[in-house]
């Protein structure tokens, strides 16, 4: 045999290294998610969680060869093996595309970590020929520290899409302007701290509904369409690695109900956030089967809005109820067999045909399904509260209140009419009902309130519409603050997911209505953008009128506020109230032709005016942006929320003021005086 | 060929493929040709279609629990029905169906599941049986549709629940023109 040199044999070494790595098992996936796995930087630390708070644990491990097989897994924490065998699942058809069949998932569930700090997870696999992977991520468990006194109660007003443009617009609208002095101030402008949020998510810097909620509310970024989990390779929407919620948290460790209170469908992605745990956000038929079978680890007590579709058996005409958006968890595969057994989750069932709105009564939900039945409950006996006022969403405020004036915008009558549900409540009809209900929780409560259409209206560029609810999101908040101001043991947040359709407040018409009119029928651009568009002092202050209902007398007023989208889609404009809604994807009827009198789309109204403003962005619809959000404060703990936060970061504040008490002292119970 | 699955499949499958657009009701008439008809056609055509609203579907306004449908869609069960509605424009191409609603929908299925925007009036629309294996283009604005009605909870093969069936007859449907086609490709890609 020829003797090689040293070198040699050095500069075959090396060449073979590579053949080897090449040849071993890998993780793919390491999940709690980290910047240390990912890319083998420490920080920025991804996943935070609380001292106790639940979480899984879950690995991707690709064998080397298509003949091979993951055969065991372990993972340890700062070294220390967790006590609990990781439950193996191999892929075979059940993973997304791309995934070879015989990679397996080794999954922990429901785990946690009392020490403050911050922690190495490792992961250990062992393929079948006796190799072995492992791989390392970390994760942070935030202190809470002794502080003063513990807020008993917890509300979030989240104002889906609310951005400061949409808080400046009904400041203007609802308390008017003096001399550049607020007249009427927003009760969400009385409190006494505010500060930015930023909204990006795990996967993107434009979050959607679902990661915007679920970051106030457990601690961590999930993806978009995500409710409550971190991403996994399977498709099944009900497996993914779980973490636990603020509900659930609360309601584990000290007893707290939840109310989630709605003007959406109850399954969409905001009301979701708060108990529900899918990678589907879609998934309605099991996300409200969890609502109730899981009420034992959330302390639901009161749910309210719209979705009675989700609640009616399959053989009910108008019922979405469908296998496919529903879940049952295996009893013999511990993949998802751990989630009954180690969460003491509920194992759900394919039951399309159930009738979840009598499951609901059964278990002792007093049920409304308009406002008059709403009024009738005796809420003094009343100790669950569900309350389902549409098929799918309610109408927003502007069409609920011309329903209440019989104002006829609609096709048959009223709006409210032409959608089947004439007698809805308002939303802080419906939050002063929840709070009768919650205030008897002897333990307190995390309550949820959300303005859900200042979003799908700012989806839709139909400004009086977004307005209007963003003025019947404050009357409820200002329930809420006076709540929290009587009691003096409860923190209220008011806050948004993201903001939305890039709103900008560009000035104020510089004619009546009655020459907006005529500029509409004399039709285009020179017309209606530079006859009506009044900049800088052109725009003066617009002056509505607030009827004693608390809604302006009229929207088309003259030299009415006026309004640019940052984020549109191609639309007409004329600058004018549209009589109706554009067509709400999610709405079951029209009632009389022609059908085209309720809009398809921003391109489809306000055609005289033969005015389009130019979208710069694809598709029908106005966007998300990734701009910051403002949150204010109000209660014990709320100077907590002063700065620049990440959104996970108000997870945290609420947390500690709950759990170990207020750190910053001296919050102010009182509103601001003055403007 | 297997059903187009994504957008980019299905613009490939249109130009291999015949498409079709559905017949308005001009269309229709100009349709009918010197054909001998027996004698059940000719009894069919001589009672005109009855004239179905979307406000027919259900009573209203909605009560308590769930819909409930109206007398006059129950009585419409196997007649000959003319609707005005909306083709739904779906991500993945379905053959030889469509659904028509009472207002645009757009069903993102890929991002929805069956969770989608369907309202409970959808009309699950078939076309003849020698015609399955044809996509139908989808068509902005109101379109007019003839054709038996069928009334009832059926579960399709896709696993939807659909209450109301529609068959139509062969002429409803023609072929797209190339022209047509090269039309329909171009609106795919610019929507105004």
């Amino acid at each position: 045999m020829k003797n090689h040199p040293p070198l040699t044999w050095i500069a075959l070494a090396l060449f073979a290294l590579p053949l080897a790595a090449a040849a071993a098992p890998t993780v793919t996936r390491l999940t709690p998610p980290s910047e240390l796995f990912s890319n083998g930087q420490a920080a920025p630390v991804i996943a935070r969680f609380l001292p106790g708070q639940r979480f899984d644990l879950q690995a991707t491990v690709r064998p080397d060869d298509a003949t091979k097989s993951i055969t065991s897994a372990q993972f340890s924490i700062d070294g220390k093996p967790v006590d609990a065998a990781a439950a193996l699942k191999v892929c075979e058809a059940s993973c997304l595309k791309g995934v070879p069949a015989n990679t397996s998932l080794a999954t922990v569930r429901a785990v946690s970590v009392h020490k403050p700090g911050i922690h190495q997870l490792q992961v250990l696999a062992t393929q079948s020929d006796g190799q072995t992977v492992s791989a390392v991520g970390n994760f942070e468990v935030v202190p809470l520290v002794a502080g003063g006194q513990k807020i008993k109660n917890i509300i979030i007003m989240l104002g889906d899409g609310m951005g400061a443009a949409q808080r400046t617009a009904a400041r203007i609208v609802a308390g008017g302007y003096a001399q550049g002095k607020v007249i009427t101030p927003l009760a969400m402008d009385t409190f006494p701290v505010t500060g930015m949020v930023k909204t990006a998510s795990l996967n993107s810097v434009v979050t959607d509904s679902a990661p915007g909620m679920t970051a106030y509310v457990s601690g961590n970024k999930n993806n978009n369409n995500e409710e409550g989990v971190f991403p996994d390779d399977t498709i099944d929407p009900f497996d993914n690695p779980r973490i636990e919620y603020l509900s659930e948290y609360l309601h584990r460790t000290q007893g707290k109900a939840l109310g989630l209170v709605t003007t959406a469908d109850v399954f969409d992605a905001t009301p979701a956030g708060n108990a529900v745990h899918t990678s589907s956000r879609g998934a309605g038929t099991g996300i409200v089967d969890q609502f109730l079978d899981d009420r034992h680890l959330t302390g639901l007590a009161v749910l309210m809005g719209g979705g009675r579709k989700w609640f009616l058996p399959s053989s009910t005409p108008g019922s979405a109820r469908g296998d496919r958006t529903d879940y049952a968890f295996s009893s013999t595969d511990a993949h998802t067999a751990d989630i009954v057994k180690r969460w003491g989750a509920s194992p759900g069932s394919m039951d399309k045909d159930r009738n979840l709105l009598d499951d609901f009564q059964r278990a002792g939900f007093q049920y409304a399904s308009d406002k008059t039945s709403l009024d009738a409950l005796n809420l003094d006996k009343t100790d669950r509260l569900l309350g389902l006022f549409a098929l799918s969403n309610m109408n927003v405020a502007l069409d609920k209140m011309d329903g209440r004036r019989n104002k006829a915008r609609g096709i048959t009558g009223r709006v409210v009419d032409d959608y089947g549900f004439p007698d809805q409540p308002m939303l802080d009809e419906m939050t002063a009902k929840a709070l009768k209900v919650l205030d008897r929780q002897k333990n307190g409560f995390v309550l949820m309130v959300e303005g859900a259409s200042i979003d799908k209206q700012a989806h839709a560029m139909d400004t009086e519409r977004w307005m209007l609810d963003t003025l019947e999101f404050d009357r409820a908040i200002a329930l809420t603050q006076a709540y929290a101001a009587k009691r003096g043991d409860t923190l209220v947040i008011v806050t948004a997911d993201h903001e939305c359709a890039g709103v900008a407040l560009i000035g104020g018409s510089r004619v009546s209505d009655a020459r907006l009119q005529t500029l509409v029928r004399e039709g285009g651009g020179t017309a209606l953008r530079d006859s009506v568009v009044g900049v800088y002092e052109q725009a003066g202050f617009p002056r509505y009128r607030i009827a004693a209902d608390g809604y302006p007398e009229a929207v088309d007023i003259d030299n009415r506020l006026l309004v640019g989208y940052g984020a549109n889609a191609d639309r007409m404009e004329d600058f004018r109230t549209n009589d109706r809604p554009l067509q709400d994807g999610q709405q079951p009827l029209v009632k009389k032709e022609p059908l085209s009198a309720y809009p398809a789309g921003p391109m489809a109204r306000d055609l005289e005016g033969k005015y389009m403003v130019t979208g710069q962005v694809p598709g029908d619809s106005a966007v998300h942006t990734a701009t910051d959000i403002p949150l204010s404060a109000f209660g014990p703990g709320a100077y907590a929320f002063t700065g620049v936060q990440d959104n996970t970061d108000v997870f945290f504040k609420l947390a500690q003021a709950a759990v170990r008490g207020v750190l910053v002292p001296g919050a102010q119970l009182r509103p601001k005086a003055g403007p | 060929m297997p059903t187009p699955t994504t957008p980019r499949n299905l613009i490939r499958w249109l130009r291999h493929n015949i498409a079709v657009v559905l017949t308005m009701g001009m269309m229709a008439a100009s349709a009918t040709g010197q054909t001998v008809l027996p004698a059940d056609e000719v009894a069919r055509q001589a009672t005109p279609p009855v004239a179905l609203y979307w406000k027919d579907f259900f009573q209203m306004p909605v009560g308590d629990k769930g819909l409930a449908m109206s007398e006059r869609i129950r009585q419409a069960q196997g007649k000959e029905v003319r609707l005005v509605g909306y083709v739904v424009q779906q991500e993945v191409a379905t053959l030889g169906k469509f659904l028509l609603t009472p207002r645009p929908v757009l069903m993102s299925q890929h991002a929805d599941g069956e969770a989608d925007d369907l309202p409970p009036a959808t009309v699950f629309v078939r076309l003849a049986p020698d015609q399955r294996d044809w996509a139908v283009a989808h068509a902005r604005g109101l379109v007019e549709v003839t054709g038996t009605l069928d009334v009832g909870r059926k579960e399709e093969p896709d696993g939807r629940i659909s209450w109301f069936r529609m068959q139509l007859a062969p002429d409803a449907v023609r072929a797209m023109t190339r022209f047509e086609v090269t039309q329909y490709l171009h609106s795919l890609q610019h929507s105004h």
